[in-house]
């Protein structure tokens, strides 16, 4: 929308407004217009539909039939769902900090001028493009509970009640969550690096001539600093938690039991495999809310923050 | 991008339904120039039809029919149409029904989804095709839904034993006699396992795959009295137990293992990590070739009945599987129905039979001649138990049709994963397999 309001008249001549104007508009709509349609062909139109198929029960034939609120009447008395819900605030609730903490520590690790440090940055951000087929078949042989490294590293310290990762109910969710903050460290820690570029070093030199310990100039200098870069990490990566799907897809595929199963799956699975697309899109409904009233939140948040 | 919120599972759904509108058309057969001149001078005018495959390079069953239909039939031209394989093929297939972009004819990998499919509108009755078929043709009984049948079967896939006579030997260990129930297969297997500890080739005696329906399947079909839709599902109990046993005394290498380092039973089976395994007719045409390419071992190996639930039906032994059909389009009408009509029949009969068995493929159709093409197949067991296995059974489907299968289905399977990983003891998940069944599907 900047494109609009951003591209004042170059030339006056005597008669300004209208033609120019239009003319402007004009620009701007063909600038926005390529990326606009397959937004709404391929995002908007869909998502509008899916609010009307939330109110209906369809099987993927023919005409939906409109149910009113029944779907949402079933969710609340569906205690699959319920558990379902849990896992992913569960996931969302451990994902989120822990991905924003080591995402901040790698990149001040390797803000620093050191050997080798392009390498290292490579290493990090490595697991974030490679396969998530390829990341869920090595950790799954990593977590094996009988022949895995992990537990047998483990045993080294003289533990023995070892946890069965992903094959207990318990563990497989700790599981994911080591999985899913490792593979995406990598990215925000990326993001994180770009934002502290931008925090300017005589601060940094001031506050050292004012005597602040170098936890001091982190708290005070470079936090504030990063602010924005923050905000946006955060915002992007609580999204991501609460739609996680592929990862627990092919780690674990919902189980053992429904102890992994996310809702973005629960979409999947009464949608396409049970070919109950109402429910599965009232489902979807309550998935997109959680995430855009989280995100108004944060924003509101940042928004008083910057006051 | 990651910034789009609302990308949710749902949304691509809905995209793709309003996209399919305007997807490629191939079934038109009308506008279709250049077909005709391929019959010649026939007297009936050339009609061509379209017909649903999937993963052609891999899956050579659509092209062996194709061509053993088109050498009778001059005046008929069926052109493929190839979709991609997994459940990507059903979710693309009701889209193009959704859409009316779908071929005249298609297959139906289950019976789970042959039900969407009918439900929806979207088969033609064939009854009078499925009238004409002979008794030769197993699994038709699948398709019927209130008194009319909405599909033809052309391959009927069922489970067997397979196991390794050199391991057998090795351990000292009777080979199976098409008599064992399921307690003897677990003492054979206990029994191959202590064989074999001792060998150059410590093989566990057994091999169960990660699937919910190598044991469920199993159960549904033989214990008495199942009835899979009411959710009563207690039966499952002592299959759970036994297999749990198994798991404990070490004759099958454990569910968890099996699924954190994503063991295949073609490595298996096929490498002699296992001396028998249970598992679809499938396997056979596979394991022929992994012999032939060196990926399996050099072996012999045969087939034996499915373990029995008890010894009164070792005669006739029950096992499951369900059929492939092939459905018509709802959309066809005219001369193409005719043909689609001609060449489902085609499919189901002796004939295509004996060239689905000429490839590995175990068609509906179970008469002496197909089972000599099969077992003409190079390096095929010889043996009598093995062609006795291959040809009688009672094949109960794995899927029951109707609406509520697919989340019954589900539920079984969370149940699956959580008893099989040691999470609940088998009493206690099923139990909360039916409770949710009652809560969430039966209610």
């Amino acid at each position: 929308m900047a494109t609009l309001s951003a591209a004042p008249p170059r030339r006056r001549t005597r008669r300004p407004g209208a033609r120019l104007r239009r003319r402007n508009t004009f620009i701007g709509w063909t600038f926005i217009l390529p990326n606009f349609i397959g937004f709404a062909t391929l995002t908007l139109v869909p998502v509008l539909i899916l609010f009307y198929l939330g109110f209906t029960s369809w099987n993927a034939f023919g005409a939906a039939e409109w149910v009113g609120l029944a779907n949402y009447e079933r969710l609340l008395n569906d205690r699959t769902f319920h558990r379902v819900l849990f896992n992913t605030l569960y996931y969302a609730a451990f994902h989120i900090p822990l991905t924003l903490g080591a995402a901040l520590g790698l990149a001040l690790l390797l803000n620093r001028k050191m050997r080798g440090v392009a390498f290292f940055r490579t290493v990090a951000f490595f697991p974030y493009i490679t396969s998530i087929v390829a990341i869920a078949v090595v950790w799954n042989m990593l977590f094996s509970a009988e022949t895995g490294p992990i537990n047998q590293f483990l045993g080294l310290f003289g533990f023995d009640d070892l946890p069965g990762w992903t094959v207990s109910t318990t563990w497989a969710m700790p599981a994911v969550i080591i999985v899913g903050t490792w593979r995406e460290m990598g990215y925000f820690m990326l993001l994180f690096l770009a934002g502290l570029q931008t925090v300017p070093t005589e601060l940094h030199e001031a506050a050292r001539v004012d005597g602040a310990s170098s936890w001091q100039r982190f708290l005070n200098v470079t936090l504030p600093c990063l602010r924005p870069t923050t905000f946006f990490v955060t915002v992007m990566l609580t999204i991501e938690s609460f739609k996680i799907l592929d990862l627990i897809l092919v780690m674990t595929n919902g189980g053992p039991g429904i102890s992994t199963t996310v809702l973005a799956q629960y979409v999947f699975r009464k949608g396409f495999q049970e070919n109950d697309f109402g429910y599965a899109s009232a489902v979807a409904l309550v998935l997109f809310f959680i995430c855009i009233s989280v995100t108004v939140v944060q924003f509101l948040a940042n928004k008083r923050r910057e006051r | 991008m990651k910034r789009k919120i609302m990308s949710t599972a749902a949304a691509i759904a809905a995209a793709a339904l309003v996209l399919s509108a305007c997807g490629g058309d191939s079934d038109d057969s009308g506008t279709t120039n250049g077909n005709g001149d391929a019959s010649g001078g026939d007297d009936a005018a050339p009609v061509t039809i379209t017909f649903a495959g999937w993963s052609l390079a891999t899956t050579p069953e659509f092209e062996t029919l194709v061509e053993a239909f088109e050498a009778e039939n001059e005046d008929i031209t069926v052109e493929i149409v190839e979709y991609a394989d997994g459940d990507d093929y059903d979710t693309q297939m009701i889209t193009d029904l959704a859409g009316g972009t779908a071929p005249d004819v298609y297959p139906l990998k289950n019976l789970n989804h042959f039900f969407t499919y009918q439900d929806g509108g979207q088969l033609v009755d064939v009854s009078d095709v499925a009238a004409e078929l002979g008794e030769e043709v197993s699994g038709v009984d699948a398709y019927v839904i209130d008194g009319a049948t909405y599909a033809v079967p052309y391959r009927q896939d069922a489970w067997f034993i397979y196991y390794n006579m050199d391991l057998f030997e090795a351990a000292g260990v009777d080979q199976p006699d098409g008599s064992w129930t399921w307690d003897d297969y677990a003492d054979a297997a206990e029994a191959l396992t202590e064989g074999l500890a001792g060998t150059e080739t410590p093989a566990t005696g057994a091999y169960q795959h990660s699937w919910q329906s190598t044991l469920q399947g199993f159960a549904t079909a033989q214990s008495p009295g199942a009835d899979f839709l009411s959710g009563d599902w207690e039966y499952f109990v002592p299959y759970y137990e036994r297999v749990l046993e198994m798991q404990d005394n070490g004759s099958l290498v454990s569910y968890s293992t099996v699924t954190t380092n994503s063991l295949s039973y073609q490595a298996q089976f096929g490498t002699q990590q296992a001396a028998m395994t249970v598992m679809g007719s499938w396997y056979i045409a596979t394991l022929l070739a992994e012999q032939d390419s060196g990926d399996a071992d050099d072996f012999a190996w045969g087939i034996a009945p499915a373990p029995q639930y008890d010894s009164s039906t070792t005669d006739q032994p029950v096992t499951f599987g369900d059929p492939t059909g092939l459905g018509i389009n709802s959309a066809v009408e005219g001369d193409e129905l005719e043909a689609a009509k001609r060449f489902v029949a085609f499919a189901a009969g002796e004939q295509a039979g004996e060239a689905l068995a000429g490839i590995g493929i175990t068609p509906a159709a179970s008469t002496e001649a197909v089972t000599e093409a099969f077992f003409n197949l190079e390096g095929m067991p010889m043996d009598d138990l093995s062609q006795f296995a291959f040809s009688t059974h009672d094949v109960r489907p794995e899927n029951t049709v109707d609406a509520n299968n697919a989340a019954l289905q589900n539920i079984l399977g969370d149940a699956h994963s959580s008893i099989m990983s040691g999470s609940e003891s088998p009493q206690d998940g099923i139990d909360e397999a039916m409770r949710r069944a009652s809560d969430e599907v039966n209610n």
